[in-house]
């Protein structure tokens, strides 16, 4: 692999221990998958230590203790307790104190310290050909497909691009691999963000890894669309980049998006491969849920706006457990829009930093003994969002009921389960 | 094993195990235990057995981003494979999980001498040469 004179410097240790680790580390990646050589980075999205993993918040302040500094703007991911307001989760203070480790460490190195995994609607919004890294997939598909920029599906070594403000040249970085591999056509209206988040994951299921190009859309889709969009393709598929031509970058046509022969072979996704989705993620409906969930990936500013509306003058059910959750950024402009005392006022819980799967809900993590972190008995949580209802199931392995966000909400004040599309 | 096989060295080290051979594509967020090691994902061919301690032998990995975390996880719960042998190369992810815990791997085995590899037989793993033979 071919390195700048600054390069070497990092990994000859000129810059400090923490770059040298930190390069040394991508130019071992960039080996194993052929990089002719590094490239600049403008934006990274890191991991934010994990306080439901052992030694994983050690992880970030092992670094910062080295000296880490972040070479370019950085943000940081969803983490496994709201660490303010831990209490409203039922989270054990031990939990929530550890997770607050991480964000000091974080702001040492001088990283964003956001703990979600929408950073876009907290400000991150890397432009077109923007080289950059995510730890999270769902960043590295709405960046890649709806904002143009360059980014592979990483992991722990997002952190160590954005220290050393470079990454190895592959995958999703070269136009080669920025191309259509599949053609979906859309033949069904779509009538909610939930809508989006089914035909993702139905299509993801299909495509792989590939690079599905999307026509049939009767309108525009929103960014919260695009959003819903992205999250389950990158779930149900290892899909990094979709292309809606017109709204993708540099994409105008389909033919562009393929750059060469469209394929003959087209993935349908009609009304009842919707359907299908819905009814894999209703694995029971006897009445009887703990919580019902909206927020996933972490609600945007016109979401919460969204859900104010549906919830202005309304009172959840009794007994009933609602969530929201959103990062701490837009629950702040969602405060001083007065928002937040309309959700409250009707019973619901709006928690940032983390959500049902990355909480202490979840039964696929490993915490050190000592937090005394114990996972509470749950048999069903309604959602909506395809990625949320496939992790509720596999993380915290209990049932679910995905429907849209305005039956959600009906769910959560009558206390009775709204199927999708029977929203009154 | 016959003769040593030669492969891509991806990261770098030496171990050496008893082989884990799985006939199916393998994600490590869902499909081991990481207190345990046990294998309990929808792999039949090594469906609840443990690879702790092993050279995991697997065709591809299946895409998850998380997939490093798990890897790291095992190994800080010391039931990690003690070195990874695959046909086509990993996820970037676990690439990164196996750099961070020190596993090393060798990648693109020939489908000529894939075969050659049998279960339980003690291998050595060199992920900086890409060689993979028997154990002394």
């Amino acid at each position: 692999m071919r390195l700048t004179a600054a390069e070497e410097r990092m990994l000859d240790g000129g810059d400090g221990p923490a770059r040298q680790k930190a390069m040394a580390g991508l130019v071992q990646l960039g080996r194993a998958f052929g990089a002719p050589r590094m490239v600049e980075i403008g934006y990274a999205h890191i991991h934010a230590g994990m306080a439901l993993y052992l030694h994983d918040v050690e992880l970030i302040e092992d670094l910062a203790t080295l000296g880490a500094t972040m070479a370019v703007p950085s943000s940081v991911n969803i983490a496994n307790a709201d660490t303010v307001n831990w209490r409203a989760t039922g989270a054990p203070e031990s939990l929530a104190r550890l997770q607050q480790r991480a964000a000091g460490a974080q702001h040492q190195m001088g990283a964003a310290c956001t703990f979600t995994c929408t950073p876009y609607w907290a400000g991150h919004w890397p432009t077109w050909n923007t080289h950059m890294t995510s730890i999270e997939s769902t960043v590295t598909i709405f960046c890649n497909s709806v904002l143009g920029a360059r980014s592979n599906r990483d992991g722990f070594f997002a952190v160590y691009a954005g220290i050393t403000g470079r990454y190895p040249l592959f995958g999703y970085h070269l136009d080669e691999n920025r191309r259509g591999t599949h053609l979906v056509r859309v033949d069904t209206p779509l009538n909610s963000i939930t809508d989006y988040s089914a035909l993702g994951f139905h299509v993801g299921r299909i495509v792989g890894e590939g690079v599905p190009v999307f026509e049939g859309f009767t309108e525009r889709p929103s960014l919260d669309a695009l959003d819903a969009l992205g999250a389950a393709l990158a779930t149900s598929g290892g899909v990094a980049l979709f292309i809606v031509p017109g709204v993708t970058p540099p994409y105008a046509t389909t033919a562009q998006a393929f750059a060469g022969p469209v394929p003959e072979s087209v993935v349908d996704a009609r009304r009842a491969d919707l359907d299908a989705v819905y009814d894999y993620f209703c694995t029971r409906d006897d009445g009887v849920f703990d919580i019902v969930h909206v927020g996933c990936p972490h609600a945007s500013f016109e979401e919460m706006k969204e859900y104010g509306r549906l919830l202005d003058g309304k009172r959840i059910a009794d007994g009933m457990e609602f969530w929201i959750t959103t990062s701490r950024a837009v629950r702040r402009m969602a405060e001083e829009a007065g928002i937040i005392r309309t959700l409250e006022a009707s019973g619901a819980k709006v928690i940032s930093d983390t959500c049902p799967i990355s909480c202490h809900f979840a039964r696929t993590v490993s915490p050190d003994p000592k937090l005394g972190v114990v996972p509470p008995p749950l048999r069903s949580i309604v959602v909506d969002s395809a990625k949320q209802a496939k992790y509720v199931r596999d993380m915290i392995r209990c049932d679910t009921l995905l429907t849209g966000t305005a039956e959600a909400i009906e769910t959560a004040i009558t206390g009775r389960f709204v199927r999708h599309g029977r929203a009154a | 094993m016959k003769g040593p096989i030669r492969g891509r060295g991806i990261v770098d080290g030496v171990a050496s195990g008893p082989a884990l051979i799985a006939a199916e594509a393998i994600s490590f967020l869902g499909d081991v235990d990481i207190n345990t090691g046990e294998i309990v994902g929808d792999l039949p061919s090594v469906h609840g057995r443990s690879v702790k301690g092993t050279v995991l032998v697997f065709p591809y990995s299946r895409g998850s981003a998380g997939a490093w975390r798990f890897l790291y996880q095992l190994f800080k719960h010391g039931n990690h494979p003690v070195a990874i042998v695959s046909r086509e190369p990993p996820d970037p992810s676990v690439v990164q999980g196996a750099i961070l815990a020190g596993i090393p791997i060798v990648s693109d085995i020939p489908d000529a001498v894939w075969g050659n590899m049998q279960n339980g037989e003690m291998l050595s793993v060199d992920g900086t040469t890409g060689e993979v033979k028997a154990a002394e």
